[in-house]
């Protein structure tokens, strides 16, 4: 596993996730979250979009997995902070391109742009924070 | 229409839950596929990650009740078809593995408007079964006018 050393700023990683018909109800499932705006495509269109949306969580949760996959340990992500600028509908692919900003100690400090697959931004200052043990 | 300012200081809870190493599988599975040797190899190599750590947004499954029933509460009346998450903030604790009885309380700490925009923001705070603070989580909601 990656030590303190290994993570200077400027390094950059990245994940792309498709939300795909079924991810929706996936996500439910585990999370509780059943809302149908998440679920039904009809309420989704109620509510003005074009047909189910993803569970914000369920994004969030990618951006956890790309700064999982940086930091190399789902116990090092310390702080993670999203705002969601907009949905994320069946059928879109998120592209999430994050940037190591700061060593400070042994805090390593993230931030993470998050495009759908139209270049939209669906997080704005999406930001986590890596704690590691100095070895 | 405004959120009533009276709410604030309103709660929820306590919620207890205990955390059992399938549910942070199928958790991590859902997601789409979690990360690579989250559970070790296929041929039977334990994880190279500390056992069984929850993923960092695991806290959806026993942490959001206290918000999911604010949104939901008749008391504030939101209308749920103009209702979204807007903002999610997690501070992690002491790492949540398989096997911890966690312990949940929630509160309305702020109501704002901006624009025809309403916001909601509930507030929980998460210990495990040794009374080590696990997850301070902020919930926004949006109420779209």
């Amino acid at each position: 596993m990656k030590t303190l050393a290994d993570f200077r700023a400027g390094d950059t990683f990245e994940l792309t996730r498709e939300a795909d018909r079924y991810r929706p109800i996936y996500y439910a499932a585990v999370s509780g979250d059943f809302n149908p705006i998440h679920i039904d495509r009809e309420v989704g269109r109620a509510a003005g979009f074009a047909g189910a949306i993803l569970q914000g969580m369920c994004t969030m949760a990618w951006l956890a997995d790309a700064c999982t996959a940086y930091l190399g340990d789902p116990a090092r992500v310390k702080r993670l902070k999203v705002r969601f600028a907009r949905p994320v509908v069946v059928g879109d692919v998120v592209t999430f391109r994050g940037r190591c900003v700061a060593v400070e100690g042994p805090v390593v400090r993230l931030e993470v742009d998050a495009r759908n697959q139209r270049g939209e931004e669906v997080l704005k200052g999406a930001s986590a924070e890596g704690w590691l043990e100095a070895s | 229409m405004a959120i009533d300012i009276r709410h604030v200081g309103r709660c929820y809870g306590p919620f207890r839950s205990t955390v059992c190493a399938e549910q942070i599988q199928a958790f991590a599975l859902a997601v789409a596929g979690g990360v690579p040797g989250y559970f070790g190899s296929a041929q039977g190599e334990p994880s190279p990650f500390s056992t069984l750590a929850a993923p960092p947004t695991f806290g959806v499954t026993f942490a959001m009740s206290p918000f999911a029933l604010a949104c939901t509460d008749p008391e504030l009346g939101l209308d749920l078809l103009r209702l979204l998450h807007a903002e999610q903030e997690f501070e992690h604790g002491a790492v949540v593995r398989a096997g911890d009885v966690l312990t949940t309380v929630g509160e309305i700490v702020e109501v704002r408007s901006r624009g025809s925009l309403d916001f909601l923001t509930v507030r929980t705070e998460t210990v495990n079964q040794g009374g080590e603070r696990v997850l301070v989580a902020r919930w926004t909601a949006v109420i779209r006018g």
